[in-house]
């Protein structure tokens, strides 16, 4: 069987097309960025206190708002009808995202799960143990620590692959390829960002890993452009380029399609503590796919045509 | 079978040999059942086998995971000979800018105390005649101090009874513990914070307790904060008192206290509680925060923060020093009923000497019981060492029918009078909420009191039904993507798919098989990478397939088609996984816990589909295609 026949797509013909479309995306993810201030980020890297408890039975929102208005840790109040509540998984579950407060005291989390396991005695779990799914708490100097990583991480795994690919292949294919890897950053976060989906660590291990894909993906490509430079040396650059991608799309398919296929299990199944995860990996198999075709590829082709040959 | 062949069947069957080995304690342990499981406990063979299965993460299992730090600027402030307000404004300054990622506490520490010309002589000449001998002495101290804390805990811990408990120093001085399992995370925490420093103080005698309150009321008369403080404390408890009273409501003269009441010298005529309620507010700010407790003073639950941030207001630390005092609080609540008919919790004040009489490095053996009295309330009996004793002893014959407070951690447990004096060094504890608390605090009091407070800094708690369903999510998310992945390649690729599937499985089996012998700990984001490895690992089976494709339709015979395939193919997955090779490791540097977990299956799940997607299945395909007279490939 072959799902992929024998293709002629001239992909560079559509690079303008395909230059808007990012574009697009790209600008709407920055401006819901620049009008809400940054990304959303989770308390892994604010710090603040993440809870998650179970009710034996679907629990109105608003009633667990009400009930935080007023929570009393050891004579000092707090106001926590404010803070992000929200179903988490399953309408019987919630999470309850609270910022770092002034003044904390060291068993703040635990009080406020007191406090709403004694406000709903008769929805809540005979045994306070089972009432909590889990809770977080990270303390402001972790948050700035762990955001300060993430970026170290982020920027260190893509100079680490600049130097790679400028030495297995040629310094543009590695301008190429790392604008194909920042366009699929920016574009997932952006994307986040308008559906509000926060950034956690695990995210920051979904970006590194579309980035390991989508270079993937990308690197395939090159390696057939870099074969085929050399056999076809009487074809232009861009049909070259062309005819690489052709060659190599049914694979390009192929891989997408089974990646796809277990990250879409992965946020179907995989519960609600991954799913965020998952979701990121999705977008990410899809704009990772497009960007070594449409992003890496082209950009290479502009590179070529801008330098004079040897 | 062909002899160059066999080299790499030897090499197949020994890798599949090795993998059953690693991965068998795992199976043997998932299919244990929980009798069994009970009878190798007793035998002592269970924790080998576990040690030798794969580990589960805490966010599978359930479980608590927290970051302590050494509360620094309270070590070198307790290590100081004399303190005054100038090292205390050097340590807060210090303190503040340790919020900072990754703020160096001793750099900082020389800093500040350069910017305040601060004399380190005055303070720690026992350590040194310079700055710079002074600070290298006390970072000893403060290396010392964080091995000690950790073998302290370790010892709570494993009295404590926690299955494979991990306690380790992360940098220089952090400490990361990981508890599996933990049914109350409350009490493990206080297990864990607790300083388990057990003080006995003096409590000062009525006059002086009436005196002091009343110069901290004038203090904050005159003081700038006071009306901050009124918006802070509950309202119904001070202010609107005197504002209900003026609708004529009848008010309690119980509900607030004049502090000559308090202590039996009446000469307030409080014939009209209102005026006095009003007055007293104004007059007296502390004391209308507090209640008459029987003998003692009470404070409100609610006005407890105000009453904490008074007593922290400098002026009246200042009062307080003078006086050679401090106020302490009971360690927990009395719920009374107040003549309005509304449950109240009210705790205890004490106003104690400043130095204790004696500390708890004297306890030899701390042992919880039911006490004698009726009830059976659970108390704590200590027994001291000699010297202790004898000490003990002396304190007890000199202060007859004086009280004295047994603190621990700052908290006053009970304040008893002294009927006699106590010559075995024997002596309890009493104020538990339960056997359980009686029975940690003797966990602490035997292993120790830490040398300094620690700090939480991060804290990740997995309940065990959130552990549990997660790992059904993810076994089932692993089996259906696995499922599909394999039908997939087994019907777009035929014979040729249901090699790569072959390949596909093993790879898996090997990842496990490593993570076992690695004692790596597979989390959540572990189970992710084990599925992604799933959907890219393929992706080496299918650039080959491609090609041999490719070659078969140049109409090359099956032989040169699947040389040529495999030939080409090579470089291209070594470039193109080496790159997702480089985010694994990145991802590993710098991720903790869950992150690591995922970089490192993913980093497995690479280099190994290199092996399984390119040696196993080439070696089946040379196999096939010796084979005389075949003529075409199913692929």
């Amino acid at each position: 069987m072959r799902l992929i026949k024998e293709t002629h797509i001239k992909f560079m013909d559509q690079r303008r097309f395909a230059f808007i479309l990012s574009a697009v995306v790209i600008l709407a993810g920055l401006g819901s960025l620049v009008f809400q201030g940054g990304p959303k980020l989770s308390i892994d890297f604010k710090g603040g206190t993440m809870i998650a408890v179970t009710f034996n039975e679907e629990v109105d929102i608003t009633q667990v708002r009400t009930s935080l208005s007023l929570v009393n840790v050891e004579g000092q109040t707090f106001d926590l009808s404010k803070e992000e509540i929200k179903s988490f998984g399953d309408p019987s579950n919630i999470s309850i995202r609270i910022s770092h407060q002034e003044d904390e005291p060291d068993n703040f989390a635990q009080s406020v799960i007191n406090h709403i396991y004694k406000t709903f005695p008769e929805i809540v779990p005979p045994e306070p143990k089972d009432f909590i799914l889990s809770m977080e708490k990270v303390g402001p100097k972790i948050g700035s620590e762990l955001r300060g990583k993430a970026i170290m991480a982020i920027i260190s795994s893509l100079a680490l692959i600049l130097l790679y690919i400028s030495i297995r292949f040629e310094f543009r294919f590695a301008l190429g390829a790392i604008a194909a890897l920042v366009h699929d950053i920016v574009v997932t976060v952006g994307i986040f960002s308008i559906l509000g989906y926060e950034i956690s660590l695990s995210i920051i291990a979904a970006f590194l890993t579309i980035v390991g894909y989508s270079l993937n993906d990308t690197i395939v490509i090159f390696d057939r452009i870099r074969e085929n430079v050399k056999k076809r040396q009487r074809d232009s650059y861009a049909e070259t380029v062309d005819h690489s991608i052709n060659q190599s799309l049914s694979r390009t398919v192929i891989t997408s399609l089974t990646s796809f296929l277990v990250v879409l299990i992965l946020w179907l199944f995989g519960g609600e503590v991954i799913h965020g995860f998952a979701f990121a990996m999705i977008i990410g198999v899809v704009v990772g796919t497009y960007s070594s075709i449409y992003i890496a590829s082209p950009i290479v082709v502009q590179l070529h045509a801008s330098t004079p040959t040897k | 079978m062909n002899k160059k062949l066999t080299p790499r069947y030897v090499i197949i069957g020994l890798v599949l040999l090795w993998a059953v080995y690693s991965l068998w304690p795992t199976v043997q342990l998932q299919t244990l059942s929980e009798a069994e499981v009970e009878t190798m406990r007793e035998e002592g063979n269970y924790g080998a086998l576990e040690s030798k299965a794969i580990k589960q993460g805490l966010d599978l299992k359930g479980g608590m995971y927290i970051v302590l730090e050494v509360d620094l600027p309270a070590l070198i402030s307790n290590l100081a000979l004399n303190r005054d307000e100038k090292l205390n404004q050097v340590l807060k300054d210090v303190t503040e800018k340790m919020d900072q990622p990754e703020a160096d506490f001793f750099v900082l520490l020389t800093q500040a105390v350069t910017d305040h010309k601060l004399r380190l002589l005055r303070y720690y000449h026992e350590y040194g005649s310079s700055i710079d001998e002074i600070i290298t002495n006390l970072k000893a101290q403060a290396d010392d101090a964080i091995n000690r804390v950790l073998e302290i805990l370790r010892n709570r811990v494993d009295q404590f009874g926690v299955s494979e408990p991990t306690i380790q120093k992360q940098g220089e001085h952090r400490i990361i513990v990981e508890l599996a399992g933990i049914q109350d995370p409350e009490r493990a925490r206080a297990l864990l914070q607790s300083t388990a420093l057990l003080e006995f103080f003096l409590v000062k005698d009525a006059e002086v307790t009436n005196d002091i309150l009343t110069r901290i009321d004038k203090v904050l008369k005159g003081s700038q904060s006071l009306e901050e403080l009124a918006e802070e404390t509950e309202p119904e408890d001070s202010i609107i008192v005197g504002e209900e009273a003026d609708k004529e409501t009848p008010v309690s003269d119980d509900k607030t206290i004049s502090v000559s009441e308090l202590f039996g010298e009446t000469e307030a005529d409080i014939t009209d509680s209102a005026v006095v309620d009003q007055r007293l507010f104004e007059d007296r700010p502390f004391s209308a925060l507090l209640r008459n407790f029987g003998t003692d003073i009470g404070i409100p639950e609610k006005n407890v923060y105000a009453v904490k941030k008074i007593i922290n207001m400098p002026e009246v630390q200042e009062k307080l020093n003078a006086g050679n005092g401090q106020f302490l609080q009971s360690n927990e609540s009395e719920q009374i009923t107040n003549i309005d008919g509304q449950q109240e919790n009210i705790f205890r004040l004490y106003y104690l000497e400043k130095e204790p009489e004696l500390t708890g490095g004297v306890i030899e053996e701390a042992n919880e019981r039911l006490g004698s009295q009726v009830g059976g309330q659970p108390v704590v009996l200590l027994d001291m060492n000699n010297e202790g004793a004898k000490e003990w002893a002396r304190i007890t014959g000199a202060n007859i029918g004086r009280r004295i407070a047994i603190v621990l951690d700052k908290k006053v447990h009970m304040a008893p009078s002294i009927r006699e004096k106590i010559s075995q060094g024997g002596t309890q504890i009493e104020g538990f909420a339960d056997m359980n608390e009686a029975k940690d605090i003797a966990i602490v009091l035997r292993a120790g009191a830490l040398p300094a407070p620690v700090n939480i800094l991060e804290e990740r708690i997995v309940g065990p039904s959130l552990g549990a369903d997660s790992v059904k999510k993810g076994t089932l998310s692993v089996l259906v993507g696995l499922a599909l992945v394999l039908l997939f390649m087994l019907f777009y690729y035929k014979i040729a798919g249901l090699i790569a599937d072959f390949a596909l499985i093993w790879n898996i089996l090997l990842v496990l098989a490593v993570l076992a012998s690695l004692q790596a700990t597979l989390t959540l984001p572990g189970i992710a990478a084990l599925i992604l490895t799933v959907g890219m690992s393929i992706d080496a089976n299918v650039i080959i397939f491609e090609r041999i494709r490719e070659e078969l339709r140049k109409g090359k015979s099956p032989k040169t088609a699947i040389d040529g395939g495999y030939a080409r193919a090579l470089t291209t997955i070594i470039d193109a996984n080496i790159t997702t090779v480089i985010a694994a490791l990145v991802l590993y540097q710098f991720g903790t816990g869950p992150i690591r977990g995922f970089a490192t299956v993913l980093f497995w799940g690479i280099v190994i589909s290199m092996f399984t997607a390119i040696f196993v299945t080439r070696t089946i395909f040379n196999t096939l295609a010796q084979r005389k007279g075949i003529q075409r490939l199913s692929i």
